[in-house]
């Protein structure tokens, strides 16, 4: 295989992504793991850049790495992280989550290097932004609008089950 | 490009109800005095219901047959609206348990329950109307998302919030799961239309890219798991059946557990019933991938599933950790027609939810009285309700014995249908399997039957029943009876109504 850029570069956003992955759920402190989930995100816009998915790699930055990350950091800041929990690490449990994860990765791993994939590139649409926004208000306007409903319920329900009650 | 005002929008009628219901009551809600009582809400839901009961019926008799709208992202067919009268008459019942349910101490935000049902039953109908992967997707979202919230509704309680914050997670995992089994299918077809995928598959799996297919096919299969609470994935039901309010717990154990049969059956057979992946040269016979491949894994899971729900639930005292472990049971039973599928398989399969519909909803709404009058979900509080409502007392004997599958009861010809269907397509061992956890059923649901008529309980008070609950028990007493003695008038129903060549046919639109 050739070191061209392209592979540089995805070399580097999937490390991104993996390694903010793996820092979030290893961390004790909330706005470590926030900060991370950060990184993730980004490496997978980056991600997203390479595959000539440029629409969705904007999307993916502003809303999971800008929105989400700055949401969940000032929930942090508003909220009480006194003390970071650590949590008691069972031995036998992290051995066979590292047992299995290694299995089903080497598995899945083995399938795909198995397989050749035809090489020549697929046509892509230059305007994608079009494309998508053509496709979501026509063809696929129905599960566009149940998705509306589904943030709704989402509002909702964080602010039932959150919210403080003052008057008891 | 199609012109979107043209289209046929009649045909979402059932679902627009509900959702103009759940808007208005959202609103209502916002306007309404806080200290208002907001049963009213429940009331208007029900009548809703009842109304896109009338729309639903009404398509089923559509002489057009199968409609669809926008590319097959929604559409009408027998199958369908079979599974969605089931969601509606099982909902509808729920709203009746929970208006009697909602204690304002316990649960304060009563407007937002009924709203939640609402949504859940809409995304519950989207899961059994349509032929495209998103929109499945995005209605099983809804009613999973809707249910987390339900589940946790009790917030001063410890066990509903570990409920809720349990089924969060193992839904959310599931679901990443499932998404990246599709998305395997989604890029060898490169459509997310199922039909079309379908007919799209047999070049990838004879071009090589097999392993995609079984990965695909696994990964769905292990990620909808969750939704019917089998095998790989049963391990929440008991935590969060327990920890949800009453009601929820029956709206988690008939309609959502319908809606993932619904769902698991038109993704699998619309994709790999198609699928023939080889002629078996001694009977000139098509071999698919269904029934070749994915019905030994169909069969595995059903089989471990009727083993581990049975066995566990011979060890529960509280009655409804041990009605969850049953319905993981029940569960196991109803994936036995698919994993040997026949032409009458998916029939059996709304038959058999059919009747477990009136039993456990007649089941929970019993215990939701009792477990109320008795301050304790322990299966004590059982004890001497024979004595003190026998008429409470018979109904859930009858209810019981036709979740353990005993004669002149909904439950048996169900059971019935399903084990001859088995031993049809020759799958003696799971039949065996089948015979065995049944009777292995029966120690557990007469140990319950047994508090009732032989244990002295704590009062010989008569047990006062509200007159909407009366009539959701009687109202499934006498579906669970009537169906058991009269079965062909169900059967026939469901043989008349459904087509199951709808599932692969991609239809009309105007």
């Amino acid at each position: 295989m050739t070191l061209t850029g392209q592979y540089v570069a995805f070399f580097l956003f999937a490390l991104m992504a993996i390694t903010g992955g793996v820092f979030m759920i290893n961390l004790n402190k909330v706005i470590h793991m926030v900060l991370s989930i950060g990184l993730s995100f980004f490496g997978v816009a980056g991600l997203f850049v390479i595959l000539h998915a440029e629409y969705l790699a904007f999307v993916q930055v502003l809303i999971y790495a800008g929105a989400i990350t700055i949401m969940m950091a000032m929930g942090t800041m508003m909220t009480h992280h006194a003390t970071a929990e650590v949590l008691p690490r069972r031995k036998w449990h992290t051995f066979l989550a590292i047992i299995s994860a290694i299995t089903i990765g080497g598995f899945f791993l083995y399938g795909i290097y198995k397989i050749t994939w035809p090489s020549e590139m697929a046509e892509l649409n230059d305007n994608n932004v079009m494309a998508i926004g053509e496709k979501i208000f026509t063809n696929y306007v129905i599960p566009f609008e149940l998705a509306s409903i589904l943030l709704l319920v989402a509002l909702v329900g964080a602010i039932v089950l959150a919210k403080k009650e003052g008057d008891e | 490009m199609t012109d979107l005002l043209h289209l046929n929008w009649g045909l979402l009628a059932p679902e627009l109800t509900i959702v103009i219901i759940a808007t208005v009551i959202t609103v209502a809600d916002l306007v309404m005095n806080d200290k208002g009582d907001r049963r009213v809400f429940g009331w208007i839901s029900v009548i809703g219901i009842i109304i896109a009961i009338y729309f639903t019926v009404n398509q089923l008799n559509n002489p057009n047959g199968v409609e669809y709208l926008l590319n097959n992202t929604y559409r009408v067919d027998s199958f369908g609206s079979l599974f969605k009268l089931i969601f509606l008459v099982g909902t509808g019942l729920v709203f009746i348990m929970a208006i009697n349910y909602i204690d304002k101490k316990e649960i304060k935000y009563d407007g937002e329950m009924y709203y939640l049902l609402l949504t859940a039953l809409l995304g519950a109908m989207m899961m059994a109307s349509s032929a495209d992967l998103i929109t499945l997707y995005i209605g099983l979202e809804l009613l999973s998302i809707s249910s987390y919230i339900m589940a946790g509704m009790k917030k001063n309680n410890l066990k509903s919030n570990e409920a809720a914050y349990k089924y969060v997670i193992i839904g959310g995992v599931s679901s990443a799961i499932f998404l990246y089994g599709a998305s395997y299918i989604y890029g060898l077809t490169g459509t997310s239309n199922i039909i079309e995928m379908a007919s799209r598959l047999p070049n990838a799996y004879h071009g090589d890219y097999k392993f995609y297919v079984y990965l695909g096919s696994f990964m769905m299969l292990v990620g909808l798991a969750y939704k019917i609470s089998v095998v790989p994935n049963y391990m929440w039901a008991p935590d969060v059946y327990e920890g949800a309010p009453t009601p929820i717990t029956a709206f988690l154990s008939v309609i959502s557990k319908a809606a993932g049969f619904a769902i698991i059956t038109r993704i699998f057979v619309t994709l790999f019933v198609p699928l023939v992946i080889a002629v078996d040269p001694k009977t000139n016979q098509q071999m698919t991938f269904f029934s070749h491949e994915l019905a030994l894994y169909l069969a595995v899971i059903a089989a471990l599933t009727m083993i581990v729900g049975n066995t566990m639930a011979l060890r529960q005292t509280n009655v409804k950790r041990l009605l969850a472990l049953s319905s993981v049971a029940q569960a196991g039973y109803i994936l036995v027609p698919l994993a040997t599928l026949t032409v009458v398989s998916v029939n059996n399969i709304i038959f058999y939810l059919m009747a477990y519909l009136l039993m456990n909803i007649g089941v929970f709404t019993v215990v939701t009285i009792v477990n109320k009058d008795a301050g304790t979900e322990d299966i004590r509080s059982f004890a001497g309700l024979y004595h003190r409502s026998p008429l409470l007392g018979v109904a859930m004997t009858f209810f019981l014995m036709s979740l353990a599958g005993l004669p002149i009861t909904a439950g048996f010809i169900g059971k019935f249908n399903i084990f001859v269907g088995a031993l049809i397509e020759d799958a003696y061992w799971l039949a065996g399997v089948m015979l065995l956890t049944s009777v292995i059923s029966y120690f557990y649901y007469f140990n319950i039957v047994r508090q009732m008529y032989m244990r002295p309980g704590h009062t010989e008070a008569p047990l006062r029943v509200a007159y909407s609950l009366q009539l959701v028990i009687l109202l499934t007493f006498l579906g669970t009876v009537l169906i058991g003695l009269l079965p062909n008038v169900a059967l026939d129903f469901i043989a008349n109504n459904l087509n199951i060549n709808d599932m692969f046919n991609l239809g009309i639109t105007k």
